[in-house]
């Protein structure tokens, strides 16, 4: 066979064009490196939080179990974007973890699968407090086992509010407000109050926490925004805001450029004596080899308008399973060591979170178990822990595939209410428009 | 024999096309088809967190950002992002390249200095103002408090207006040594002749600056002016670090916006119709610069 000119050039071109397709095809096809691999090894991701200390934890699985775990830990900022891209492209992992505010997400995309009937799992559900177990749950399944939860507190710097002679700290947003003047006019701290309030991916527990802690919710139980009609807490609680933050001045402006870890930084430091947040910020608050404030910090349950105890907002993490996994017994044995019980019938793995950096549980027992309490002792208070634990409830809008949308405006429209840009009764009715508006874009 | 009479040399077009051809075949991959595929993902509803809802919509994404609220807010903190960054940035590059065109002892270390905001990466130039804004503990509230023109530090980035002024500062800080190195590289082509017999006419310093160096420099400012409009129309690294588009709507960009729908709402169709919306804004404006300035350029002169 004799090739002319334009046949070489014909295969010269495809020479140089089929291992740049080729290659190009398989990185778009399925990394299923672990999964599917034939030898059983389950692929798992999960956050950047404390990864070591994952992974010390996923060793002693495998030595128990003979599984491998080919863990990667993905960095939390762009966790939720990461996994999605994964999943759509074909190439998710067996087992990970879930925000509760990504669940309904995932689940309409196909990602989890359910653990109903597959064993342990009545038996967790059972174990743990009903806001969590609710939080796992969409449209009536079950979809995960506990990673960690929280709950928000009030924290408060003790030493700062004896220096002013406050001897308790607030029930009520007035109280808190009054306070929060008396050392502001005896000249300790120029803005006793900070709470994180920089736009961000993240959601603002402190809100939620406020409108709960009133009795109060944004939305009914069939999702319809209510914030602007029934419900007047919502604009109750931003009327304090903006008072707290313009009229009082007790709010730090700053906090518009503010996000959690410089006013973890600033509790610690002892510029703010108050702030709202999760209760495992409290342990490293009090830690003497991190913080200036180390045994002056506590926590209280979260004020209210009328004074009174309703509630505070919880989250949840959990484990969940990939629908396509090829691995699925052994991707379940994972999760039940990761968020189930033990042979022992313990939470061998929520009690290694909490021993080791004060993570909340989801397991009612572990509250009254002697070696948790002493771990607990020594940041908290045990009592306010578990009653803040016993009266927090999840958001209700979790289950709408618009949440994150609802969420990001809302940070907009507060940042609106505290730098005195909008009015309370103006925000709320924003905030319902936006909801409305969402509800008909996804309908 | 025969077979050797069969064959034919290629034509010159023939081989520039078939050289071509790899190179073409990988761009088409690598550039082409990401653009031609994220129209066709604009055309269609393709939310991520509703796979089963995908199907194609025609211009339904386009018509619906008429009456999207988020979408014209931020087409309007666009503009006069644009408008602010690029006013600042073409005076100041001017000033500063035509200080930099004469001889003085220090130019070159000035030269230097002029150009290190360049080599700095948005986001680092994001973080390095953020630390200097800072509410607490930034260098500008320690100047001029130790100045004595403010007596309690100030969190500048807390109102629409400051945040708006500071986020659009540290925007030209980064994007201006580039205007600055093409204005005077077309400085640097203006025959001295020119002013030497504009000074025998006895033009002063502001009728040579206008009868000379302007017109010869007509041709670099319509590059730094749409280079410098498509920075600022799809800034993004800088804002989102400095104060990830608030306070409220108030820095809340087309560039921020679309980020966000893409990557945290996961809306890719309506993610694409914004980015193709800022293409051809960009596009357009670009169009105009060249309609207005390339015919009154040097050539004229």
């Amino acid at each position: 066979m004799e090739l002319n000119r334009r046949q070489v050039l014909k295969l010269a071109g495809l020479g140089i064009a089929l291992p740049t397709a080729s290659s190009l095809l398989s990185a778009c096809s399925n990394d299923k490196s672990g999964a599917g691999s034939g030898d059983g090894s389950v692929k798992f991701e999960g956050w950047d939080y404390e990864a070591a200390l994952v992974q010390k934890n996923l060793d002693r699985f495998t030595q128990l179990n003979n599984i491998k775990i080919n863990y990667t830990p993905i960095t939390s900022a762009q966790y939720v974007q990461k996994v999605v891209a994964e999943f759509t492209g074909g190439g998710g992992p067996d087992a990970l973890y879930v925000y509760d505010d990504s669940l309904a997400g995932w689940v309409e995309g196909d990602y989890l699968q359910p653990l109903d009937g597959l064993p342990g799992v009545d038996e967790v559900y059972d174990a743990i407090y009903p806001g969590n177990a609710k939080a796992m749950t969409y449209q009536g399944k079950r979809y995960g086992l506990p990673y960690y939860t929280d709950s928000n507190s009030l924290t408060y710097n003790s030493g700062i509010l004896a220096k002013a002679g406050i001897l308790k700290p607030p029930a009520s947003l007035e109280e808190l407000e009054a306070q929060a003047l008396k050392i502001k006019n005896a000249g300790l701290l120029q803005y006793p109050i900070g709470v994180p309030a920089q736009l961000s991916d993240t959601w603002w527990s402190w809100v939620w926490a406020l409108v709960f802690a009133s009795g109060g919710n944004m939305f009914d139980d069939q999702q319809a925004p209510i914030m602007n009609t029934t419900d007047t807490v919502v604009k109750d609680v931003f009327a304090w805001l903006q008072q707290a933050a313009n009229k009082s001045k007790v709010i730090d402006p700053a906090c518009l450029q503010l996000l959690p870890v410089p006013i973890d930084n600033a509790m610690k430091a002892e510029r703010y004596a108050y702030t709202i947040g999760a209760r495992y910020a409290n342990r490293d608050y009090n830690d003497p080899t991190k913080s200036k404030a180390a045994g002056k910090i506590k926590m209280a349950l979260v004020p209210s308008l009328d004074g009174q105890v309703h509630g505070t907002v919880s989250n949840t993490r959990l484990y969940g399973l990939a629908k396509d996994t090829e691995v699925k017994d052994n991707a379940f044995k994972l999760l039940t060591y990761l968020g189930g019980l033990d042979a022992d019938k313990k939470p061998y793995t929520a009690q290694y979170w909490f021993l080791q950096r004060g993570l909340g549980f989801a397991y009612k027992s572990m509250a009254t178990d002697p070696e948790i309490v002493a771990s607990l002792k020594k940041f908290a208070d045990p009592a306010v822990y578990a009653h803040l634990a016993e009266i927090a409830k999840p958001r209700n809008i979790l289950g709408v595939p618009w949440y994150t949308e609802f969420e990001t405006e809302m940070h907009k429209v507060v940042q609106g209410v505290l730098s005195n840009q909008t009015q309370p009764s103006a925000a709320v009715a924003s905030l319902a428009q936006t909801a409305e508006t969402l509800k008909k874009k996804y309908s | 024999m025969s077979v050797l009479t069969e064959r034919r040399p290629l034509g010159d077009n023939a081989r520039a096309w078939a050289l071509n051809a790899p190179a073409m075949i990988v761009i088409a991959l690598l550039v082409a088809y990401p653009i031609g595929y994220s129209f066709w993902v604009s055309l269609q509803r393709n939310n991520l967190k509703r796979p089963r809802a995908k199907k194609f919509i025609g211009f339904d994404n386009y018509k619906a950002l008429l009456s999207d609220q988020a979408f014209l807010s931020a087409l309007k903190v666009s503009a006069l992002f644009v408008l602010v960054v690029l006013g600042l940035t073409v005076v100041l590059a001017l000033i500063l390249a035509l200080v930099l065109n004469e001889r003085f002892r220090g130019r070159g270390l000035l030269l230097s200095l002029a150009l290190l905001p360049w080599a700095m990466p948005g986001v680092v130039n994001g973080l390095m103002w953020r630390t200097i804004f800072d509410a607490k503990t930034g260098a500008l509230n320690g100047l001029l408090s130790q100045l004595g023109l403010i007596d309690n530090y100030h969190a500048w980035l807390t109102s629409g207006t400051g945040a708006f002024g500071f986020t659009a500062l540290a925007q030209v800080w980064n994007t201006l040594p580039f205007s600055v190195i093409i204005l005077l590289a077309g400085l640097s082509t203006i025959p001295s002749e020119l002013y030497d017999a504009a000074t025998v006419d006895r033009a002063g310093a502001w009728q040579r600056f206008v009868q000379v160096t302007l017109p010869w420099l007509l041709h670099p400012l319509l590059i730094v002016l749409i280079l410098e409009t498509m920075n600022a129309f799809r800034a993004f690294d800088t804002i989102y670090v400095l104060t990830g588009g608030g306070p409220g709507d108030a820095t809340t960009t087309i560039a921020l916006l679309d980020v966000q729908t893409v990557l945290t709402f996961t809306d890719f169709g309506l993610g694409s119709a914004y980015a193709w919306v800022i293409t051809a804004i960009t596009l357009l404006i670009s169009v105009g610069y060249i309609g207005l300035l390339y015919r009154k350029g040097n050539f004229e002169v």
